[in-house]
């Protein structure tokens, strides 16, 4: 290895690539032995030039509340996270595991509510849960499937172990990064990624359009899907553009469609063109002026109506936004053993909830030790961190939790894993999670990577993008390189 | 006994609209009290499409959109419904309402999930801590549930002034309570947020009220127009409907029309327009009882 690790500490923490001062884990070896083997000159060259070409080609994200220009680059750190394959088939297995409770969850729930009945999760939670969506009980979804794409949140704890963090079931972004990672990388290194066992990501858009197509009318052969954006002032907007491009379908902004007869329309040069499934990156509230918010003027009025009907399918579907819940998160491992009686395979990390009164004055009595989270809000605001925040922040935030406890949940603060980051002429350990995407079509795919978000931020353990996150390329290993790909497990 | 209602709502446009969407909850219920024995609906101009379908709460909500130019638009729903007045429990009789709202904590027993749908914030009511202290003189320690509820009832009645010029659909509930003036929609809205600031089930019934009184009778306050009254869960019996404008229980001078958490789960009529310019709205409703 050449001087760029030169004085790179592991620490305490728990570190991706080293074991120990100095002692490399071995799924690490093969790409240190390229990338690691240059001088640290020429790696911050590749580095500048990788930067630059982000910039250039626009992948970019807006941060919202911010009054000094609004889109940014994700800064790309050049390093990539490597997940060896035996690791990667437990996190697989637990992550198809999770949405599909998730899923009966959601489909009972927006049923007979036969898990509240059987008194294994609380009515209070659940029913006070602010996207769950009543209007929505009774509706039959195509295929009972509510969470199509599903982006959830891993961390490694101090001792390596795999914890799920949060679930994204309305929204998940950030798709689009993992894919322009990785070409990212296949510029800056050529030809390196095909002589080693990675597994490649590349397949997300046709797996994704795969996905949404199972969802169309089942007459429909040959069914038109469309990317429903809120336009380009979203932060995501990129993303929107990059995944309609990489499924080659068209991207459309409420405005762009219109409703005949209970049927979605899209306005096109050749006239109205029917549309059967809708890939919305527009929450709930903004769907349909009809139904909720009456002032949006982003959605579609009478979409809602086409989708009782099943003229045209949503996703993900409507009111997934409660299984997105902080404090329904904690419930999660109980779900599981309900309808799958299995043990969850990636466990929860510890939750205390406001609106249990113990655990309430439990979170009001450490805040200093504790994260504490507010239950609908994502990105990393709405958030105290408790040994980083000052007596005011704290004082705050008390007062808040006492006055609306429902609505916060606290977690001690995870050492999280740490994995060298590039810092202006060496590497720095910085604290990472992944965010890997799950797709629940016929079956539940999961794609081999995801992103991988790193705390910029010396010392920081948030990795929202929003708040001065990056992210690195992230590759899952093929133990042995088969000639062909495996076969993915079947839902369960 | 059996009324023939009218209800006629009419857009003025200062534009023309190019297309229209609406949903009316305008079908009179059927429940355990009330009959429709006739139901119509007429536009002008008449929509391109129509369709309906029961929502989440049992209404049924005629969805209706107008795709050519217009620049006015009429609705008007006729009806012919019976209703006979709702035995209620003995209000002494009723449970203390610390042990009704108990029910509504978990563990919940399946046979109280549907109203436990009621208990929780709506899009139009969150929990605010006044609402608790306006509740506290009327839910007394022991009190049974429905003696409770009549003094909330008749708090409202008496501390309120009715004034149609003093709040909109959109005026909050702390201004209400603040100012102490409102319509039966805010009346009704406060008595529910006061309820479920207890963690009672309460639920928003829009309706109407007959339009002239018997003789001898006074004439109610909410007659010619859409009314709102509330409805409470007593265990054992059901749904309790009282009116708090009107500072009574029900009787068969409402008639029920939707169900829902609040006004906006139930708006009589809501749309979405393109184009239009200023609009105005009118509304009138004329409930005439007829031989049954």
């Amino acid at each position: 290895m050449s001087s760029l690790f030169r004085g790179y500490q592991p620490e305490s923490f728990f570190d991706e690539v080293f074991a120990g001062p100095g002692a490399t884990r071995p799924h690490y070896g093969a790409m240190l032995g390229n990338i690691g083997s240059l001088s640290p000159d020429d790696y911050s060259a590749l580095q500048r030039t990788v930067d630059a070409a982000f910039l250039r080609q626009g992948v970019t994200f807006t941060v919202y509340g911010d009054d000094k220009g609004t889109e940014r680059i994700f800064p790309f750190d050049l390093m990539p996270r490597i997940i060896p394959q035996r690791e990667w088939e437990m996190v697989e297995a637990g992550l198809i595991q999770r949405i599909t409770a998730l899923n009966l969850f959601l489909n009972d729930i927006y049923h007979g509510q036969k898990i509240i009945a059987d008194g294994v999760v609380p009515a209070d939670l659940v029913l006070s849960a602010s996207h769950y969506r009543p209007e929505f009980r009774g509706i039959k979804v195509p295929h009972g499937i509510y969470i199509h794409i599903c982006g959830t949140d891993l961390v490694r704890d101090g001792k390596g172990d795999y914890y799920v963090l949060e679930d994204n079931g309305r929204c998940p972004s950030g798709a689009s990064y993992m894919l322009e990672n990785r070409n990212a990388m296949k510029r800056a290194f050529p030809g390196l990624l095909h002589s080693l066992p990675v597994r490649p990501v590349d397949e997300y858009g046709t797996m994704l359009r795969e996905t949404l197509a199972h969802l169309a009318p089942p007459t429909v052969i040959d069914p038109v899907i469309v990317v429903l954006t809120p336009g380009i002032y979203n932060s995501a907007y990129f993303e929107h553009c990059y995944l309609a491009k990489q499924m080659g379908v068209p991207i459309v902004e409420g405005r762009d469609l219109i409703m005949r007869n209970d049927r979605v329309f899209m306005r096109t040069t050749k006239g109205l063109e029917q549309v059967h499934v809708i890939y919305r990156r527009i929450d709930d509230d903004f769907l349909d002026p009809q139904v909720f918010r009456k002032d949006s003027l982003l959605g579609v009025p009478g979409i809602i109506n086409a989708y009782r009907k099943g003229h045209v399918a949503l996703a993900n579907s409507i009111g997934t936004g409660v299984a997105d819940d902080k404090a329904v998160y904690a419930l999660v491992p109980k779900m599981i053993k309900y309808y799958l009686d299995q043990d969850p395979i990636l466990p929860n990390v510890t939750t205390y909830l406001g609106v249990d009164p113990k655990e309430c004055d439990y979170i009001l009595n450490n805040l200093e030790q504790l994260v504490v989270k507010a239950v609908n809000e994502s990105g990393g605001y709405g958030m105290l961190m408790g040994p980083s925040s000052t007596a005011k922040e704290r004082a705050d935030f008390a007062e808040r939790i006492k006055a609306n406890p429902r609505n916060y949940i606290a977690q001690p603060v995870l050492q999280l894993s740490r994995h060298p980051v590039f810092v202006d002429d060496h590497f720095e350990g910085r604290h990472i999670d992944l965010r890997p995407y799950v797709l629940y079509g016929d079956r539940v795919r999961v794609v081999p990577g995801g992103l991988t978000r790193v705390a910029l931020k010396k010392g920081s353990l948030v990795v929202n993008s929003s708040q001065g996150g990056g992210s690195k390329d992230t590759w899952v290993l093929w133990e042995d390189r088969p000639d062909m790909p495996a076969a993915t497990p079947p839902a369960a | 006994m059996n009324y023939r209602i009218t209800h006629r709502t009419t857009y003025a446009y200062s534009a023309p609209v190019g297309i229209s969407h609406h949903a009316a909850r305008l079908r009179p219920l059927e429940t355990v009290t009330q009959k429709c024995l006739d139901f119509r609906l007429n536009f002008d101009p008449q929509p391109d499409l129509l369709t309906l379908h029961a929502d989440a709460y049992g209404n049924e909500v005629a969805s209706f959109s107008i795709q050519r130019r217009h620049s006015r638009f009429e609705i008007i729903s006729s009806s012919l419904v019976s209703v006979i007045a709702a035995s209620r429990p003995e209000a002494p009789k009723t449970p203390p309402w610390e042990e009704v709202a108990e029910l509504f904590r978990d563990p919940v027993a399946a046979e109280f999930l549907d109203p436990c749908e009621f208990v929780f914030r709506s899009p139009l009511l969150v929990h605010e801590p006044p609402l608790r202290a306006f509740a506290l003189p009327s839910f007394t320690k022991g009190r049974p549930l429905l003696l409770a509820v009549a003094d909330l009832c008749s708090r409202i009645h008496r501390e309120f002034t009715f004034d149609p010029k003093a709040t909109n659909i959109s005026t909050p509930l702390t201004e209400v309570l603040e100012n102490k003036r409102g319509v039966c929609q805010d009346f009704a809205h406060l008595a529910i947020a006061t309820m479920r600031s207890m963690r009672l089930p309460a639920r928003y019934v829009s309706g109407y009220l007959r339009t002239r009184p018997p003789a001898g009778k006074p004439r109610l306050v909410g007659v010619d127009a859409s009314h709102a009254w509330v409805s409470c869960y007593v265990p054992g019996y059901g749904w309790t409907d009282f009116d708090p404008t009107n500072n009574c229980f029900t009787t068969e001078d409402h008639i029920t029309v939707a169900h829902g958490r609040d006004f906006s789960d139930v708006s009589p009529v809501r749309g979405i327009i393109t184009g239009g310019g200023k609009h105005t709205v009118g509304v009138g409703v004329d409930v005439e009882p007829v031989d049954g």
